[in-house]
């Protein structure tokens, strides 16, 4: 009865609802410009502020003082900062985020090549943090205080303890020295040397292959933290009266646990999605590092040692890009697994 | 302080006296003229001693691997390893070594070949000849040398690069290479005369700089050079492998060029050559073990005792031009005297470092110019760890501890030194050594952590804002260091420790126009002379490259000059040719 009725008022107010769903977007996405502009702007200064520029990484006698100042005057550094900055927006407004000093490619090119590998990543990530996460807190909160549920509680708050860098390397040493007998698995980089010479499938069978790794090492950890999450909701709502009604009603076990349950228990789960996003980007950081992954941590990290400030910049856009859509997706999604919220 | 012919000078060089006095005669001539006979191709072995003394890492005994006639060497792809990602393929634009090797060995050939002693060898010009009055110098290049887009390589793109280089638009990181040749005249599509003024390894530049492709670049705004797609997504080469495909942040592939001359070595025995960046040390050594690397370049020293354990793999080294040390800031009045300098130098345990930081692949550095400088004075040793001759000296300066803190006073003031470093673990490490050597004989020292760009300021401004800072760099075979020492350089920004010597200037201007390589080497002993007496710095350790590789790979031969000297050798075994089969076959 009560699902009935929501699905009639869903179909009464679509009209309405979707032009307040837009409007909504809307501020949203002005809220958005100040906040991504205050931020690069904010970072902008704290680079500039610090002590050095980037030519400092090329320390070495054998690059006369002539032709460090010839470097800093191609990367417009011999300008006065408020110049520099002008410039900068100018150019970051007109879709051109400048050269990389360190990689001599345009910052856009860059970016190109090395988000879609990051997302690629942090999608599969995605989907082990929460298919993991919520199938483990679920079966756990239905085995409460089991034997199971005992040791898999001690796993997950193992693995949510252990730094991502840690756990993949010891993955790498587990699976290179044959602890598992039969499981090769490639532990570095995102395709084979010989991806070229493979056919379709080949190729994604490859990229997969590559994938799983350092998809454990980066989901594994904050599914641990889902699983728990996702248990003590569980436990909740398995109490509630219409949980106790559909077993009255003699549905099965299953039915209730799956349809009753766990749907009203992955409400808050769920909208949890959008905030990892930007756990996942800071994660990949590092773990890009230890699998040689061709990706946007790796990118920003040496961007950042090398202060290649154009790069910087733009990655440090495009965090605040994902957080700020991180954060949307989250709202969005608490509307959407949950009809008593409105968006005005 | 001079020693005699100790066991590790043998080792070090290995040389005697008159066999190097030899060779600087015949350097000599190989510099006016070069010969035509490109050199032989190089076999498995124990590498052979250079004459200079530049040691050389063979690939150790190989007698029990399988021998495989040249006609059977031919196939696969060999996979190697760095660090880093390599950069950019422009010859104008690379500052970083992996990169630069890259270019010379692998994507082109230059002008002019490095041999192992430095000396000249035909590359893209095939002879020389320099006019009797010595201002002029004809290159001859060779009529079978094409560019991989199948253009040939004309007299036009070795003026058109050096045009280029000493353009001041384009930021090329070693002018110093050419800034004795002045004027060029292309004379005829093979033929390019240069007026040149006299400088001591005149055709080192050439060695070192690969050659642009006139008609591919010739339209790019010399500012545009550094930034243009031909470094970084479609770079054209002339040597020995063509440029195939990279994957930024991943790896760089290469393919055998089947039209490489074959007095330059003919098509190297590899198909393709793959170079992958594997940042982190540990996956680097397990992928080696799991046979999908065949070569790490510049492997970890602490893994490689380790790796040469493993029975399918060959660990070896080579001297890289690369040292360590600690600058004084003689213009701090507790380090002006020289004597003190000297104190905390045979105070401090550099031996023990080097086996920390660089475990077997590491020497005390004796002085600016190290081991595998052609012109090293193999006699030359450094300063003794000595912690009571240091105690004796600080006193006789008039450092003592009156109040017994353990801090010795002079004036009433304690000597205390901040040394600064970056917060690499084995600066650290470092760090840590000094500050107990040093606190042994009565010597504060806080060691300070910063970035390198936050460093650097403090080292190279005006106000020179540091007692000492600890910093390791890399040196070339042209040995200009007027700017870390000369007194009409003090504001230069490696003109760190204020200290000069009117006369020190003298023998580095000398440096740099001597070319008979007996004088040159006099001139380093008197220069290594003056820097070991006064110690503005002192010099921790020099660097060896450890090279692992499986040894299915064949052919390795390293030197000072690189990993990939003999790249082009380098064949599989027919067992370990797995990989990219679907691409290999005799492209010849």
């Amino acid at each position: 009865m009560a699902r009935a009725g929501r699905t009639r008022a869903r179909g009464g107010r679509l009209g309405p609802r979707r032009l307040t769903l837009l409007r909504y977007l809307g501020r949203r996405a002005l809220q958005a410009v100040p906040l991504l502009l205050g931020i690069v702007t904010l970072i902008f200064v704290i680079l500039h502020l610090a002590p050095g520029d980037p030519t400092a990484v090329w320390f070495n006698p054998n690059l006369p003082p002539e032709v460090m100042e010839r470097m800093r005057v191609n990367m417009g550094l011999d300008q006065p900062l408020y110049i520099q900055y002008l410039r900068w927006v100018k150019a970051f407004l007109s879709g051109d985020f400048g050269y990389s000093y360190t990689q001599f490619r345009p910052v856009r090119d860059v970016i190109a090549d090395a988000l879609p590998n990051t997302l690629l990543l942090g999608g599969t990530s995605l989907l082990v943090i929460f298919g993991v996460g919520i199938a483990l807190g679920a079966f756990q909160a239905v085995r409460q205080y089991g034997r199971a549920d005992t040791w898999l509680t001690f796993v997950m708050l193992f693995l949510y303890s252990m730094p991502g860098f840690w756990l993949g390397l010891m993955l790498v040493l587990a699976v290179s020295s044959g602890v598992v007998p039969g499981l090769r698995l490639p532990i570095s980089g995102m395709t084979s040397v010989d991806h070229a010479l493979l056919g379709p499938l080949g190729k994604v069978a490859d990229v997969a292959a590559h994938l799983v790794l350092p998809t454990i090492a980066l989901g594994l950890a904050s599914a641990a933290g889902v699983a728990r999450y996702m248990r003590g909701e569980m436990l909740e709502v398995i109490r509630q009266d219409y949980v106790r009604t559909a077993r009255a009603k003699g549905l099965p076990e299953r039915t209730v646990i799956l349809r009753h349950a766990m749907r009203n228990a992955m409400i808050p789960v769920v909208s949890l999605l959008g905030l990892y996003l930007p756990i996942l980007f800071g994660g990949a950081l590092v773990i890009e590092v230890v699998f040689s992954w061709p990706g946007m941590g790796r990118v920003m990290y040496d961007g950042i040692l090398a202060r290649d400030y154009p790069l910087v910049l733009a990655s440090s856009f495009l965090f605040g890009l994902l957080v700020v859509v991180g954060n949307l997706v989250s709202d969005l999604l608490y509307a959407v697994v949950d009809p008593r919220i409105r968006y005005d | 302080m001079r020693r005699g012919r100790d066991e590790r000078v043998q080792r070090g060089a290995g040389v005697r006296r008159d066999a190097v006095a030899a060779m600087l005669l015949a350097a000599i001539p190989a510099v006016l003229a070069g010969c035509d006979a490109g050199p032989p191709r190089e076999a498995d072995g124990p590498a052979p001693p250079t004459a200079w003394g530049r040691r050389a890492a063979g690939p150790p005994p190989e007698a029990e691997r399988p021998a495989v006639p040249e006609e059977r060497r031919y196939g696969g792809t060999v996979v190697v390893a760095g660090r880093n990602d390599l950069l950019t393929m422009n010859p104008l634009a690379v500052t970083d070594r992996e990169s630069l090797e890259h270019q010379l060995h692998l994507l082109f050939v230059p002008l002019v070949r490095e041999g192992p002693d430095a000396e000249p060898l035909p590359g893209a010009a095939e002879s020389w000849t320099v006019d009797p009055e010595g201002d002029r110098i004809t290159f001859r290049l060779r009529d079978d040398l094409r560019w991989h887009d199948g253009e040939p390589v004309t007299a036009r793109d070795v003026a058109f690069t050096w045009e280029r280089a000493v353009d001041p638009a384009v930021p090329f990181a070693n002018p110093a290479y050419f800034d004795a040749w002045e004027a060029v005249e292309v004379l005829d599509e093979r033929t390019v005369r240069f007026t040149v003024r006299p400088r001591s390894h005149l055709l080192y530049g050439w060695m070192r700089t690969a050659l642009l492709p006139e008609h591919l670049l010739d339209d790019v705004p010399p500012e545009e050079l550094e930034t243009h797609p031909f470094g970084t997504t479609a770079p054209v080469g002339n040597g020995p492998f063509r440029f195939v495909e990279r994957v930024p942040g991943d790896r760089w592939t290469f393919e055998a060029n089947p039209d490489f001359p074959d007095a330059l070595g003919g098509r190297p025995f590899v198909d393709r050559y793959v170079y992958r960046q594997i940042p982190e040390d540990a996956v680097a050594a397990a992928e080696l073990r799991a046979g999908e690397v065949d070569l790490w370049l510049d492997a970890d020293p602490a893994a490689a005792a380790r790796l040469a354990e493993d029975t399918t793999l060959a660990v070896t080294s080579f001297p890289a031009p690369e040292y360590a040390f600690i600058a004084w800031n003689t213009r701090r009045p507790a380090l002006r005297d020289a004597s003190v300098r000297r104190a905390l130098t045979m105070a401090i345990d550099r031996a023990a470092i080097a086996r920390v930081v660089r475990g077997a692949y590491g020497e005390i550095a004796a002085g600016p110019v190290g081991r595998w400088h052609p012109a090293f004075d193999t006699t030359w040793a450094a300063l003794p760890f000595a912690p009571d001759s240091a105690r004796a000296r600080l006193d006789r300066a008039g450092w003592t501890d009156a109040d017994g803190d353990g801090v010795r006073e002079k004036d009433g003031r304690p000597l205390a030194i901040e040394l600064l470093h970056t917060p690499r673990e084995d600066w650290r490490n470092i760090a840590a050594i000094v500050q107990a050597n040093l606190a042994d004989v009565g010597v504060d020292v806080r060691s300070r952590a910063l970035e390198q760009a936050s460093l650097v300021p403090l080292v190279t401004g005006a106000d020179r804002r540091f007692d000492a800072f600890l910093v390791a760099w890399s040196r070339d075979v042209m040995l200009d260091d007027r700017d870390m020492w000369a007194c009409d350089r003090l504001g230069s920004p490696f003109q760190f420790t204020g200290w000069c010597r009117p006369e020190l200037d003298a023998v580095l201007d000398s440096l740099q126009v001597v070319e008979d390589r007996k004088t040159l080497r006099r001139l380093v002993g008197r220069y290594e002379g003056m820097v070991e007496e006064a110690q503005p710095y002192t010099f921790l350790y020099e660097t060896e490259t450890v090279l692992a590789r499986r040894r299915t790979l064949r052919g390795v031969r390293a030197d000072a000059r690189g990993a990939l000297v003999t790249v082009g050798d380098w064949w599989l075994e027919p067992g370990a040719r797995g990989r990219g089969v679907a691409a290999s076959g005799r492209g010849d």
